[in-house]
């Protein structure tokens, strides 16, 4: 009864902060570094229900989140496309593309799906080059305009940060409650036994193909928020590493759980900035953790594979459980 | 009625013939048991009937109409649920929702309804959580309810699978060796059980070794072997039946 207290007063308590916090403070960088990680909790949700639910690996995540940004910055270059329609368009495009890649991959599995998701991923660092007209090339889209939603263009730090989290909070509640319904058990059975699963009546085909199409939407609603918060969008950030850090959070969080990955997904996203969230902290402490950040995230995941593979969520349950027989 | 119907169904793996022109019909209501020694093809043939493998000759229909060549969510979304030889429980699910993953085909919340959770879902849920233990009740596995699916002891398995099989509310049912794994006492309450989804209206088709069940549960019986159909007939016929002394029960008898 407590831990199912905890359970509902936790999040909603998380949430009055998170919403709360423009009233206390206006300082530019920590609403910039919160906004990614808000962007960031809209990926992990999708890479959650598709990997830690349904147990199917992407290592092309970044690019969808590419598709999302650069979709949103030629749409409302000039103001061509008002900004909500761009966003939601960036949305369905990377889902549409996901729903491309996820048929002819339906017979692969484990090592063979991460490869050929990081094989659309590179296909997809290069097209971001070479697409010149579209994507501005190595230079990337510069200039787009901040959102504008109806009379209200969102301009400020504080603002888009309020609307990127929002966004999130919105996302991670529905997938939580995805989740403890029909479509997530089955998620959960396909990823436990796929035979059972189909003699239970699920299209596993099928299934496998909305979840990736889901969760590639996902990706792609963040990268359209990125691009319309920063104002630009350039090749280098929807590679590879951002791809594996995404993953990283899902393994570190644990698989089956949202809270987990929401964790993870927190702290793995502010361990670049450790400088300027905890002033004092050593110099030389901060720039081994910036230097060595994609390294420690690797160590860190094998290191959960090892010795906790059921991730923060794992931990987590595992300690209640012994409480509970107490 | 005839629910189910095979006619002359082939599956061959490189030169082996798993299962050789078999054709038999099921009845409504009754529970038919198939048994033959091991390798005799009952398992190639309940792949065969669920659309887990592809006969290379023969039709199969099911309440009149051929399913031959189906997926098989579509095969148990007409009717027909089954129970695995080699159980396939969810292992990080409890009990309780391995059931509830069974009434896949009975609720609708998709994606959309499901992310919502709007209070039509809200109650359909209730309601399929009190379906589910209503099932593990009748299969007498309600006290794992709560369990994750890898804590549970082997004979359980099976039976939560029957539970599983269940929740589909399928016409047709096909268990393979339920009974494996059980004792004598859980083996009774098995019978029991089955003769409980008999008169709620589910016809049967069970693979079972344990002859004392199949003998004292089952109206009808087809023997295999080799994977050819070598008789067909009520209990007390089979049991005198010279063919199936010589391949099968006679060992069986001579075991006991
Ligand atoms: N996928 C397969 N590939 C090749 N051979 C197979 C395959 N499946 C089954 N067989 C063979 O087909 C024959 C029939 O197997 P099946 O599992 O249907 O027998 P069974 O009657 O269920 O036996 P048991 O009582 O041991 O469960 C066996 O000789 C088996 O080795
Ligand atoms: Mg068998």
């Amino acid at each position: 009864m407590s831990r199912r207290l905890v359970g509902t007063i936790a999040p909603v308590l998380a949430v009055m902060v998170v919403l709360a916090l423009p009233l206390v403070t206006t300082d530019r960088y920590l609403f910039k570094v919160l906004t990614f990680v808000g962007l960031n909790l809209i990926v992990v949700a999708g890479l959650a229900l598709l990997f830690g639910y349904a147990g199917q690996i992407s290592l092309g995540h970044a690019a969808f989140f590419g598709i999302g940004a650069y979709t949103v910055g030629y749409l409302t270059a000039d103001g061509a496309v008002p900004w909500l329609i761009a966003t939601l368009a960036a949305t369905v495009l990377a889902a549409l593309v996901g729903f491309t890649l996820a048929l002819p991959m339906l017979r692969l599995k484990g090592h063979y799906l991460g490869m050929a998701t990081l094989g659309f991923s590179e296909i997809m660092t290069v097209l971001f080059v070479e697409a010149r007209g579209i994507t501005g090339g190595n230079d990337g889209l510069r200039g787009i305009p901040y959102p504008v939603l109806g009379p209200f263009k969102i301009a400020t730090p504080g603002g888009v940060y309020l609307l990127v989290w929002i966004t999130a909070i919105i996302v991670l509640v529905l997938a939580g409650n995805l989740v403890r319904t029909r479509p997530g058990r089955a998620l959960r059975a396909l990823h436990g036994a796929e035979l059972g699963a189909q003699a239970c009546g699920i299209d596993t085909g099928r299934l496998r193909v909305q979840v990736f199409a889901l969760s590639a939407g996902l990706a792609g609603l963040a990268g359209a928020l990125y691009a319309s918060s920063v104002g630009y969008v350039s090749p280098t950030t929807f590679s590879l590493e951002f791809s594996v850090l995404l993953v990283a959070m899902i393994v570190l969080g644990g698989t089956g759980s949202i809270a987990g990955p929401v964790a993870a997904c927190v702290g793995l996203t502010l361990l670049p900035y450790v400088d300027a969230l905890i002033p004092g902290l050593p110099r030389e402490a901060v720039s081994f953790l910036q230097d060595w950040e994609a390294d420690i995230a690797g160590i860190v995941m094998i290191l959960v594979l090892l010795f906790a593979p059921g991730g923060v969520a794992g931990l987590i349950r595992s300690m209640t459980r012994a409480g509970d027989s107490r | 009625m005839t629910v189910l119907a095979t006619r002359g169904l082939s599956r061959r793996f490189g030169g082996l013939v798993a299962v050789d022109d078999v054709s038999f019909d099921v009845h409504a209501g009754m529970i038919k048991a198939l048994i033959g020694p091991n390798g005799a093809g009952k398992s190639t043939l309940f792949n065969l009937l669920t659309g887990f493998d592809r006969p290379d000759a023969g039709d199969i229909s099911f309440l009149g109409a051929s399913i031959l060549g189906w997926a098989p969510h579509r095969v148990v979304r007409a009717g027909i649920a089954r129970t695995f030889q080699n159980t396939q429980l969810f292992d990080e699910m409890t009990v309780a929702e391995n059931v509830l993953v069974g009434m896949h085909t009975c609720l609708r919340a998709g994606f959309a309804e499901g992310s919502l959770r709007l209070p039509a879902t809200k109650a359909s849920e209730r309601a399929a959580v009190e379906q589910a233990c209503r099932l593990l009740r009748l299969v007498g596995a309600d006290r794992f309810a709560d369990s994750p699916g890898a804590d549970v002891p082997h004979g359980v398995r099976r039976l939560v699978e029957i539970a599983r099989a269940l929740a589909s509310n399928p016409k047709l049912l096909l268990l393979d060796e339920p009974a494996a794994g059980l004792n004598n006492a859980e083996t009774h309450a098995l019978a029991t059980c089955l003769r409980r989804i008999q008169a709620d209206g589910t016809t049967i088709l069970i693979v079972e070794h344990d002859m004392g069940l199949v003998m004292e549960i089952s109206d009808e019986i087809i023997v295999l072997d080799r994977g050819r159909k070598i008789a067909e007939g009520p209990p007390l016929l089979i049991q005198k039946d010279a063919a199936v002394i010589e391949a099968y029960l006679g060992e069986v008898i001579a075991d006991a």
